[in-house]
């Protein structure tokens, strides 16, 4: 009998509404992707924020802040990293673009964005969220990234004058003796 | 008195016409800034990004704008000072679906995505509806890497070296 009562209250107690859960409001997903192959000291680094609205009505004054890159280990080359939109419609995304430059190579955590938005019209209270961290990333400094990707062209030329000793004084010591002894011979050729 | 009587009416129509439009911006003055990607070596995908700020004829603020760029609309985000009217808009793509070239951005205001929206679901022709505005970007494409890998220059140089030098000696030995 007890444990008749206990199915039926737990059974009951599944179909409760519980808080946000509701159809009717906002709810936004933000994730934040770094879209760089290398994380070069000094070279552009790309930080793209994907906000998607997965509820069922508009998300209200949204702002989107990231504050997870102090201004010395990082410059802000384009864009900027505190941004608002009026209004997104349910089922639908946004994207942002910030792009930044290294200051300092080593290891650096990237972490989350922050999100405020107003969940429903009438709504009074910010509804907070963070957006997904990378995660830990490695910039390299400038001299490495060079050191592999770099056309090298003036150590191409360097090696080109240091084997010039090598190989031009047998081509001169050929180019004398032919000129010296070539001449008769086309003569007679004639 | 029937003639005040017309020309406050007139009067009250164009007031009316005015305030109608005072939630559109008139005459648009827009000041932009552009990037685009440059290296493919470093980025994953080609990014735009324009940071613009939109002057009003009759000194509207807050308002909210939405770009049409091939094929897709977004809504552009506000940066700076809450009333300041100033937004950027993130583009991006794989590097391979945006070459270089010019490319136009369409920034229409809430009337113009409204009619926008309205198109889009009856399936009709987008281009037939004015923006507010069109953004120009010129991309000049990423650069990949050199043309010529300079290892295969210098290669190439010493088997042309080598190659001269051989046919030399064997004249010399016929």
């Amino acid at each position: 009998m007890k444990l008749w009562i206990a199915a039926l209250l737990l059974a009951f107690a599944c179909y409760l509404p519980c808080g946000a859960e509701d159809e009717t409001e906002a709810r936004l997903l933000v994730s934040k992707n770094i879209l760089n192959q290398y994380l070069v000291e000094g070279k552009d680094l790309t930080v793209e924020y994907r906000i998607f609205n997965v509820g069922g009505s508009s998300a209200l004054d949204v702002q989107l802040k990231d504050d997870s890159f102090p201004e010395r280990d990082f410059e802000v080359v384009q864009g900027n990293l505190r941004v608002s939109w009026g209004r997104l419609a349910p089922s639908s995304n946004v994207t942002h673009a910030v792009i930044l430059r290294p200051l300092k190579s080593g290891y650096f955590n990237f972490t989350s964005a922050e999100v405020s938005y107003l969940p429903t019209e009438g709504s009074t209270e910010r509804q907070l969220g963070y957006s997904s961290s990378p995660g830990e990333g490695g910039i390299v400094p400038l001299k490495e990234f060079d050191r592999r990707f770099s056309p090298h062209v003036l150590d191409w030329l360097v090696f080109a004058i240091m084997t010039l000793p090598s190989l031009g004084i047998p081509f001169l010591l050929w180019f004398g003796s032919k000129t010296k002894y070539d001449t008769p011979k086309s003569k007679k050729g004639n | 008195m029937a003639a005040t009587g017309k020309v406050l009416v007139v009067f009250a129509l164009c007031m009316f016409s005015i305030v109608a439009n005072g939630d559109m911006c008139l005459g648009p003055q827009v000041t932009s800034q552009t990037y685009t990607t440059p290296e493919a070596i470093v980025s994953t995908e080609t990014v735009f990004i324009v940071e613009f700020s939109v002057a009003c004829k009759n000194g509207l603020k807050n308002i909210n704008l939405y770009a049409e760029f091939g094929g897709k609309t977004v809504p552009a985000s506000k940066i700076g000072e809450p009333n300041g009217n100033k937004f950027q808009l993130s583009l991006s793509d794989e590097h391979k679906k945006l070459p270089s070239g010019n490319y136009q951005v369409r920034v229409f205001d809430e009337e113009g995505y409204a009619w926008l929206r309205k198109a889009q679901r009856s399936g009709e022709n987008l281009d037939n509806i004015k923006p507010l505005f069109t953004l120009d970007l010129s991309h000049s494409g990423v650069w990949s890497g050199p043309v010529l890998q300079s290892e295969f220059v210098a290669a190439m140089t010493a088997i042309f070296v080598w190659w001269s030098a051989y046919t030399a000696k064997s004249r010399l030995q016929q």
